[in-house]
This record gives C-alpha cells, sequence and structure tokens, in this order.
C-alpha cells in the first residue's frame, strides 16, 4: 500500500488497484457522466490530500486553484482556439504557478494562520471571478466551452465515453505522478517536515522552498482537475472557484482519508456517489455528510480508505492466527 | 440478516438504475431541472411544484401521456449540465426549468448542441440576448423589462421626483438594473444624483443608506434580486426614508417577498413583478384554481413561473401536433397563448416571452381585503428591447 505517511514503493498494488477501478467505473456506476464526475473531484481531492497527508498542511485554498484551472482551460479553448490537451496542460501549469506565488507568502505562517491565508485568497479569487467578469462570465460562467481534438490533426472528443477515457488517463497521470513523488527523496523530505519540521530544518533543508514546492504540485493537480471539468462539462460554472468548492474537496480527502492518494479517489467517489443518491431522498442531504464527516473524525480518523486497511490488516491477522 | 440483505441489495439497486426511465411509446418525457437540494431548495422547489402541477393539469402534449422526471441539480451548475447530459443519453429531449441564470445558460448551450427543446425563466439578459439559441425559450421578463415597465410609469405618476438615488448589487444583475435606470432617467429628463454599490454578502446596509438620505434624493431605487432586497427596504424604511422619498423596487418577486416583509413596510412603495395573482386573465385563472385546490393558498411567483414553461411547452406541442423538436420550435416561434399574466406571445426572434410586467404599489394595512391583497396593480406594460437591440443571432 502507497502511503503518504510512511512513504511506499512506486509502482505497487494499489497501482493495479486504481487502474482497474478506472476501467470499471462506467459499467459499475448508473452513468458514465457519474463516473466522469468522480475522476475530476478525485484529482481535486488527491490535490488536498497530498498537502494534508505529505506536509501536514491544511489548505482552503484548493477550491481557487481548481477554478483557476477550470477558467484558464475555458479561456484558451473557447477564445484561442487551443486544442484539448494543450490547454489542459497550460491551466494546470497556471495554477501551479499561482498556487507557487500564494505558497511564498502563505508558509511564512502556521497552524491556523496559515489556514486563513489559504481561506482569504480562496475569498479573493471568488471576488476576482466576478471583478473580472469580461473574462469569466461573472455570475453566469464560462458557457459554450467547445471540445476540440486532444491534439491539432486528431478526431473531435466527443461522446461521454471518450471524454470518461480521456480523463481516466489523466487521474492515472495524476495518481502516478503523487504516488512517484511520495517513494521520491523529495516526499521523504516532505514527510519529515510534517514530522517535525523544526528538526528538518536543523538538518539542513531548506523547509519553507520544500512546502512552497508541493503547494505548487497541490496547485498543479487541483488546477489540472478545473481543466478535466471544464472539458468534461463544455461549462465553467461559477461555483468552481467559491469557497464552497475549498471545503468540499477538503470534506472529500477528509472523509477518504489522507493517508494515501488512493484514499482520495475513495473519498471523492463516495461523496459524489452519495451526493447524487442521497439528494434523490431528502432536500437537506448535506446535513447527513456533516453527520457522516463528524463520525469519521471521531472514529474513524485514517478515513474510508484508513478503515478499509485497518480491517483488511485485523483479517490477515485473524488468518494467520 | 436477511433484512440487511434486503436493505442493501434495495440500495445497490437504486445506485445501479439510472434515475430516468426511458422513453416508452406514447409518452412525452420531460425533465424539469431545479434545486430541490443546497442553497437554492426552497426556490427550487416551489418552481418544480408549479411546473409538475402544471403538467399534472394538462395530463397530454400533442395526445402523448406527459411523463415529467425532476433533475434535482443541487444549485451546482456544473451538476445540472450533468444531469442533463445523462437525461439526454437516455432519450430525453424536452427540458424544463432553472433556478439560477448561470444554469439556465449552460443547460441551454447543452440542449441545444444535443437537439432538444429548453424553456426557463432565467433572469440573464444574455438568455434572449448574445446567448440566444434557436432550441431555448425564456418566459419572464428580463432587467430591461423590469425598469422600463416600473420606471416608467412611475415617472407618468409621479413627475416632480426627478432626483433619483440607487442602491445596487454589485454584480451583473445590479449593474444592468442600474444601467437600464440611467437610461430610462436621461430618457425623461431626470437626475441620478448618487448610487452605493454593495458586495453580494453584505448584510447591513446602514452606511448605503444614510448615504442615500444625506444626497437628499426625491426616489430610492433598489436595484437587486433576493434576500438582499429585502434586507435593504427593511432597514431603508426603518431609517424613515418613506416619510419624504419614495421607494422603488424593480424587481421583486411579489407575494413572496410582501409576505416577509408584512403590509407596514409595503405601504406606499412601488414594486416591479413579473406575476400577480390579482390580474385577471383566464389563464391566470386556472393557475389559480390548481394552486387553491393543491395548497389551499394564493399563487406566488415562483409557482406561477414553474407552471408557465410547463404551460409553454404544452401549448406548442398541442399546436404543432408533434413533440418532435424542430415541429415544436417552428410552432412555438410567434405562438400566443392564454397564459398566467393574460394573453403571452413567443417572440420569434429572440425566443423572448411578450407578457405584462407590473408596477405595483404597496397598500396600507386597513386597505387589504384579503391576506394576499399587499399592493395594487398601477401599470401592467409589455416593455421589451426590440429584437434588432437584444444581440441575439439565432443559431
Amino acid at each position: 500500500m502507497s502511503a503518504f505517511r510512511e512513504g511506499g514503493r512506486f509502482p505497487d498494488a494499489s497501482t493495479v488497484g486504481i487502474a482497474a477501478t478506472l476501467v470499471a467505473l462506467p459499467f459499475v456506476l448508473p452513468s458514465v457522466t457519474l463516473a466522469s464526475e468522480v475522476l475530476v473531484f478525485s484529482v481535486a481531492a488527491l490535490s488536498c490530500a497530498f498537502l494534508l497527508g505529505m506536509v501536514g498542511l491544511l489548505s482552503f485554498g484548493q477550491g481557487l486553484f481548481f477554478g483557476i484551472g477550470a477558467y484558464v482551460s475555458a479561456v484558451l479553448l473557447k477564445d484561442h482556439g487551443l486544442a484539448t490537451l494543450p490547454a489542459v496542460a497550460i491551466a494546470a501549469g497556471a495554477s501551479a504557478i499561482g498556487a507557487g506565488l500564494i505558497a511564498l507568502l502563505a508558509v511564512r505562517r502556521h497552524g491556523v494562520y496559515f489556514v486563513m491565508l489559504t481561506l482569504a485568497f480562496a475569498q479573493m479569487g471568488y471576488f476576482a471571478m466576478l471583478a473580472l467578469n469580461h473574462v469569466t462570465g461573472g455570475e453566469n460562467g464560462l458557457t459554450g466551452v467547445p471540445r476540440p481534438p486532444l491534439l491539432a490533426g486528431m478526431g473531435a472528443l466527443s461522446g461521454s465515453e471518450a471524454i470518461y477515457a480521456f480523463l481516466a488517463v489523466l487521474a492515472f497521470a495524476a495518481y502516478l505522478l503523487v504516488q512517484r513523488v511520495g517513494a521520491s527523496p523529495f516526499g521523504s523530505v516532505l514527510r519529515a517536515i510534517r514530522q517535525n519540521e523544526p528538526r528538518a530544518e536543523a538538518l539542513g533543508y531548506d523547509v519553507r522552498r520544500f512546502k512552497v514546492a508541493a503547494f505548487a504540485l497541490a496547485g498543479l493537480l487541483a488546477g489540472l482537475a478545473g481543466a478535466m471539468h471544464t472539458v468534461f462539462l463544455g461549462f465553467a460554472p461559477p461555483n468552481v472557484i467559491e469557497l464552497e468548492m475549498s471545503e468540499r474537496l477538503l470534506i472529500m480527502a477528509i472523509i477518504g482519508g489522507a493517508g494515501a492518494p488512493g484514499a482520495a479517489f475513495v473519498g471523492a467517489g463516495f461523496y459524489v456517489v452519495m451526493a447524487d443518491w442521497l439528494s434523490t431522498l431528502w432536500p437537506r442531504w448535506l446535513m447527513l455528510i456533516g453527520f457522516l464527516l463528524i463520525a469519521i473524525v471521531l472514529f474513524l480518523r485514517d478515513g474510508l480508505w484508513g478503515g478499509a486497511a485497518a480491517a483488511l490488516h485485523r483479517l490477515r491477522g485473524r488468518g494467520h492466527g | 440478516m436477511m433484512r440487511r440483505r434486503t436493505l442493501f441489495g434495495a440500495s445497490a439497486g437504486m445506485l445501479a438504475v439510472p434515475s430516468l426511465a426511458r422513453a416508452q411509446g406514447g409518452q412525452l418525457q420531460v425533465a424539469g431541472v431545479y434545486s430541490l437540494s443546497g442553497t437554492f431548495a426552497n426556490v427550487g422547489d416551489l418552481l418544480n411544484k408549479g411546473t409538475q402541477w402544471a403538467f399534472e393539469h394538462y395530463g397530454n402534449a400533442a395526445g402523448q401521456r406527459i411523463n415529467y422526471t425532476l433533475l434535482d441539480d443541487q444549485g451546482d451548475p456544473g451538476r445540472a449540465v450533468r444531469r442533463v447530459q445523462e437525461a439526454m443519453g437516455q432519450g430525453v429531449k424536452h427540458i424544463v426549468g432553472c433556478t439560477t441564470s448561470a444554469i439556465a445558460l449552460a443547460v441551454a448551450k447543452e440542449v441545444h448542441a444535443r437537439g432538444g427543446v429548453y424553456i426557463h425563466m432565467a433572469g440573464a439578459d444574455e438568455a434572449t440576448g448574445s446567448e440566444c439559441n434557436r432550441a431555448s425559450f425564456r418566459w419572464p421578463g428580463a432587467s430591461f423589462t423590469a425598469i422600463n415597465a416600473t420606471v416608467r410609469p412611475f415617472i407618468e405618476r409621479n413627475a416632480n421626483a426627478k432626483r433619483w438615488y440607487t442602491i445596487t448589487g454589485q454584480y451583473v444583475f445590479g449593474e444592468s438594473l442600474l444601467t437600464n435606470l440611467k437610461s430610462v432617467l436621461q430618457d425623461a429628463g431626470h437626475q441620478h444624483i448618487g448610487n452605493s454599490y454593495h458586495s453580494l454578502s453584505e448584510r447591513e446596509y446602514s452606511g448605503y443608506i444614510t448615504a442615500a438620505i444625506s444626497a437628499r434624493p426625491d426616489v430610492l431605487a433598489i436595484c437587486n434580486f433576493g434576500n438582499q432586497t429585502l434586507d435593504v427596504l427593511r432597514q431603508a424604511v426603518s431609517f424613515g426614508m418613506k416619510r419624504n422619498v419614495k421607494i422603488v423596487v424593480p424587481w421583486s418577486t411579489g407575494l413572496d417577498q410582501f409576505q416577509a416583509w408584512g403590509p407596514d413596510i409595503c405601504e406606499g412603495v412601488y414594486f416591479g413583478v413579473n406575476y400577480w395573482h390579482g390580474v385577471e386573465a383566464p389563464g391566470n385563472r386556472v393557475v389559480q384554481q390548481v394552486v387553491r385546490q393543491k395548497t389551499n393558498g394564493t399563487t406566488n411567483y415562483l409557482q406561477a413561473c414553474g407552471w408557465a414553461v410547463a404551460q409553454m411547452l404544452v401549448e406548442g406541442a398541442n399546436k404543432a401536433g408533434s413533440t418532435e423538436i424542430p415541429a415544436l420550435i417552428r410552432a412555438l416561434e410567434g405562438l400566443s397563448y392564454e397564459g398566467p399574466t393574460g394573453t403571452e406571445l413567443i417572440r420569434a426572434e429572440d425566443h423572448q416571452v411578450i407578457k405584462d410586467y407590473y408596477l405595483m404599489l404597496g397598500k396600507a394595512r386597513s386597505a387589504m381585503r384579503d391576506p394576499a391583497d399587499f399592493a395594487e396593480v398601477v401599470a401592467g406594460t409589455k416593455a421589451f428591447q426590440p429584437p434588432e437591440r437584444t444581440g441575439c443571432r439565432m443559431t
């Protein structure tokens, strides 16, 4: 199992498990579009889980980078006629740069002050979107975003299945990237910072620089998810950059558990599918999600992924006994 | 154990079965896009009920039994688009409703691209302007209508009230109301002496109201909608502005807002509304009757709006004698019918419904004939941009 907290091998059994899940998802869920939504939010939640699980940084700003990715890709596809893949890559890169710049300020503070700074930037992002309504479409969002070929000369990206396949490749690439980082020396330093920051500094590591790099990488993931969202919907809605989006991504990461990259996929999948189902049963379904979050924080601190891993471990122990 | 298995089986089944049944022969599958959960659940619920009751009332369209399904977008435009993609993938081609303009504009593009028809109640000017398309139709009047149908008749009746001050929500709709208002005032030779912007997150407006009082206007206009309008008017009245300033609220949802304000606040205030239950019209009588049967209450704007979009679909299909999309769109263009505000006409050029928008004057508590009789209709005007000025290029 590839864990943020203890490090792990790359690739490992979870890599195969995630690949198999991505293939099976559209056949298991009621619709391909629901499966696509799961993928988008899995990558976004991965961004939160990476920061929280690997570096110990609780960010309320991931919705901002998700929004940057969504809007930059929408503008590139709609107004500049770029092919899908370059637009997605540039959007993710723009989010990474934005995250890096914000991190230069934010990582100067720790704990609740860091959280407040990310919250403040997320709020500013929303109002910037409203102020730049000639670019972003304001409260109406950016509609009519085309889905051009992946690269110039290729066939157009059309049909729910083709879009799902494209998103699945991107989601898997994001998973591999995070897993690879987790297994690298860079990942070891990030873990050291989370476990004991003064000691990591005393060992000669430039802690601030490592945190900025980690935050930028998380921004890249969130931006990639935002761009995937735009490609999926053909639309950049205004709520992609609202504060509520940051909260939603964090809730997904906590439900899954921030201990491993796969946990983000579990958390996002659980949230999206439950929201889809519960909303048909009770209009105040968000209350149920609230209860669930409380239960997970109190009784399952490593989230669904951690809970499942612990249960598996106990079963194996019994088997050996 | 058996019970647990059964429950699990049922739950898994609900997850696995698509939320919409596939289109069946002789049935017209219609989907409504409303927010029944999330931030706009209270609005979406009333809109959805209006639509549902209308379809129940009509029963058939072009001889086909109507099968109405709700798509809960949870107040999220992205989810709305996804649910529409899903429904249309299952063969649904007839979509109605929206809770916000962002949802309507996005759904309109999706439905158009997938060869369906979409009838909605978005407030954004773009819906029948720069973002119009062949598949989308809009029932209510938007910001141009709201200002022209309230401010012009107000000026005719209050020619001496020349100095206007505005308090505006700083976002697209508020800006749009303000721009149209300035243009009407300029036409009429009246003065716009000042404006205070406030953000969408504000709840306390005393600073803006004292700024308005110190400017000594004859008229205060509140350019906004929803709960913020409720709060701005409440606070303006509590600051005593009604004593020597006339107050105009060009965009109000009518009855539900009047009930929230109460007659002491509404008295003497001018409001603009898209629908009023007291209007004598055959179409309105039908709506009133059905809503009274269902709720034992008076029809409000949201219920009427939900009703209106459903009625348009049925009237269009009946005229076309078919639910096929090209025939239905052709039938809807130029269609005239008895709607909730009287005789309504769907303008072919931009797919905007041409209907009355009302200027209302709040009544004193002692003058109310029944608990819903908050205001009298001062004027009903069909004030719409000429098609060539809407910016609509039909695609």
